[in-house]
């Protein structure tokens, strides 16, 4: 067990537990997507998968956000075992507990900014004017106070995803995962973003799973998590300004370039 | 009830989706109709043309007699059936008439004017003359447009009508158009004036029923075979031509019925299937958020029931429209050969009910499908597959 050293209230508690998690994909051609993942993360991380295109950073994500079924092993939640879950189960859980900004935003089209940010509390089945008043504070805070009522076609690529944002935190969710959510965005938009997913952590001890191909990126966050051919090769925790790799990190040759000095 | 939410917003921010499955369902509904109407039209004209221009029964002469000489007392006990509106004793047969150089085959009816008229409505058909002149004028007659004009008659012309080696004098009374095949041979005369010709006493040849609901006919046509041992026939078996040609002709009908529902249904379903499965990455992310598979399926049973029975009324109303616009067009057709002179389209309750819960079931189904293939999907799998 590794000792977390981070989040506000330093609780040790692991709010994800992976246990021999595998995801093998099976149209036409069997492809092994994730081989025996295991992994914990405790409640206030701010975790960055990184790795090689096709190793199965995509596919880790969507097992831990409950958007898809895994082949085997268990998925633990908050220590509740949820990967037999009935989809209506795991339906709720994504509400509740889960948080999702994916790299193409996918706001829903017909819908306003407010009404975007106010779904995930509306399916929870809150009164629409809780709701309405909670994404509010919210847009305001990720700077869009100003935005409210555009649709996403009228909103540019950064401030959809800060859209995309302030909705994967309107029910308070235990866990916000993000694939490449600056994927699309130029670089002074994507430190943007990532400057309020890092204010977030440290202001409400949010915990964060982000995706990322992007090294300078990765780097704000504490623990990287790399990722090739559906197995964990590397994990580095952050350290002050520093990141130490765990001993696991003897793999190099897949071209990611972690610098440890 | 975030589904209805969900459902109104989109429904009233999309307007050309909203507008397209209206549409489906407006069409389909509409195109049933009509057609539908047209076809059950087209028959309902061929009976009523058929029973509006023949007696619904007619009593014949016993198996081995040429004539029927009790006429009155069968009338009178035709009179005490309910339901008989008209009664009338004929005596008809062939001869020919003459005019100048001009002689013609003919078939006579000698009638009493006031029996004929209240079974065969005779002076609606009338162009010249007043048909109850034939009570009060022994030798006068009713004759065909074209027979008159092939014999060169005029109104109150003499000609001679010849049985055998018969004849009687008549003055032209009347002249009628029927728009049918009796307008070349037709004569109506007085039926004591056609009792002379013939020569046999008092006798005639049928006697003929109109009843109020010709579906009555057979039945009271069973009952006088049995009673008395007249030959009787109801209009059914008089027509048995006309209604098989229906009875064929409502088999192609049945096929012609399923080809419109296919077509229309196919319509929608193509149109549904088409507008929700491109939402299917929607679905997906609002399945991300924590929306059910119950949820997914209720915002699009809401969707199609916001839209499809208002779609279904306008249907209804522009296939009543249509349906008039082509009555009142009246668009003639050639009645020798399709029987009947005109258009008609019969607008049956039944057939909105038909078109109205076939176009609903097929938008809900052809919606509901892609909708619920979608929501059992992972969310991952429904976002990528958009
Ligand atoms: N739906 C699928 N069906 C079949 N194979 C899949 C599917 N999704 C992913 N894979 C395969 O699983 C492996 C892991 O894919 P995944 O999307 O997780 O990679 P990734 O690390 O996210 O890559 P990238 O950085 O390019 O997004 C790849 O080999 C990919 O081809
Ligand atoms: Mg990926």
């Amino acid at each position: 067990m590794h000792e977390v050293t981070l989040g506000m209230n330093g609780t040790t508690e692991d709010i994800i537990v992976l246990r021999d998690l595998s995801k093998v994909y099976k149209d036409g051609v069997e492809v092994l997507a994730l081989d025996r993942i295991n992994l914990d993360i405790a409640a206030g991380e701010f975790v960055a998968i990184v790795g090689p295109s096709g190793s199965g950073k995509s596919t880790l994500l969507n097992m831990v956000g409950l958007l898809d079924t895994p082949t085997s092993g268990q998925i633990l939640l908050k220590g509740i075992d949820v990967s037999r879950a009935s989809p209506n189960e795991r339906a709720r859980l994504r509400n509740k507990e889960l948080g999702f900004v994916f790299q193409y935003h996918h706001l829903i089209p017909e819908f306003t900014a407010l009404e975007n940010v106010m779904m995930p509390m509306l399916i929870a089945g809150k009164k629409e004017s809780e709701a309405r008043v909670r994404a509010r504070e919210l847009l305001v805070s990720v700077g869009l106070g100003e935005r409210m009522d555009n649709r996403p076609n009228q909103l540019s690529g950064g401030q959809s995803q800060r859209v995309a944002v302030a909705r994967a935190l309107v029910n308070g969710p235990s866990i916000v995962i993000g694939d490449e959510l600056t994927g699309n965005l130029d670089t002074k938009s994507s430190q943007l973003i990532y400057d309020l997913l890092r204010d977030l952590n440290k202001r409400i001890n949010q915990t964060f799973i982000l995706v990322t191909h992007d090294m300078v990126l990765a780097e704000k966050t504490d623990r990287i998590i790399r990722i090739v051919d559906g197995r964990i090769v590397c994990e580095m925790r952050r350290q002050g300004d520093e990141f130490v790799a765990s001993e696991k990190c003897d793999l190099g040759e897949d071209g990611g370039e972690i610098r440890r000095d | 009830m975030y589904e209805l939410t969900v459902a109104y917003r989109h429904i009233l921010r999309n307007p050309k989706m909203s507008l397209f499955t209206v549409a489906a369902v407006t069409l389909a509904v509409a195109v049933i109709v009509v057609l539908m109407g047209l076809t059950s039209g087209f028959e309902e004209d061929v009976i009523a043309t058929t029973v509006e221009n023949n007696p619904h029964i007619v009593v014949h002469p016993k198996e081995d007699e040429k004539y029927i000489s009790l006429y009155r007392t069968v009338s009178g006990i035709l009179w005490s059936y309910p339901g008989v509106i008209a009664v009338s004793a004929r005596l008809t047969g062939k001869a020919a008439a003459k005019h100048k150089d001009e002689v013609a085959g003919v078939e006579f009816v000698g009638i009493e004017p006031a029996d004929e008229e209240r079974l065969m409505n005779v002076q609606e058909d009338a162009v010249y003359g007043s048909f109850f002149d034939l009570r009060t004028r022994r030798y006068a007659a009713f004759l065909g447009t074209r027979l008159a004009s092939d014999l060169k008659l005029h109104p109150e012309d003499d000609f001679l009508l010849v049985l055998g080696n018969k004849s009687i004098k008549l003055k032209v009374a009347g002249v009628l158009e029927a728009g049918s095949a009796v307008d070349k041979t037709r004569v109506y005369l007085p039926r004591r004036t056609a009792q002379d010709l013939l020569g046999k006493g008092d006798v005639v040849s049928e006697v003929a029923v109109k009843v109020a609901d010709i579906y009555k006919a057979r039945d009271i046509t069973a009952d006088l075979r049995r009673l008395f041992g007249y030959e009787t026939k109801s209009w059914e078996e008089t027509n048995a031509d006309v209604l098989e040609l229906i009875q064929t002709q409502s088999f192609y009908t049945m096929i012609f019925y399923v080809l419109i529902f296919a077509i229309a249904g196919f319509g929608i379903a193509n149109t549904m299937i088409m507008i929700i499965t491109r939402r299917t990455r929607e679905i997906g992310i609002l399945m991300a958020m924590g929306a059910t598979r119950g949820s997914i399926l209720k915002v699009f049973v809401i969707e199609s029931l916001i839209l499809a029975p208002p779609a279904a009324l306008i249907g209804s109303i522009l296939a009543y429209l249509t349906a008039w616009a082509i009555m009142s067009y009246d668009i003639q057709l050639p009645s020798e050969v399709y029987i009947v002179s005109r258009m008609t389209v019969s607008m049956k309750p039944e057939f909105f009910v038909y078109a109205v819960l076939f176009a609903l079931a097929v938008n809900f189904v052809a919606g509901l499908y892609p909708a619920w293939r979608a929501s059992r999907m992972d969310p991952v799998e429904a976002i990528g597959s958009a």
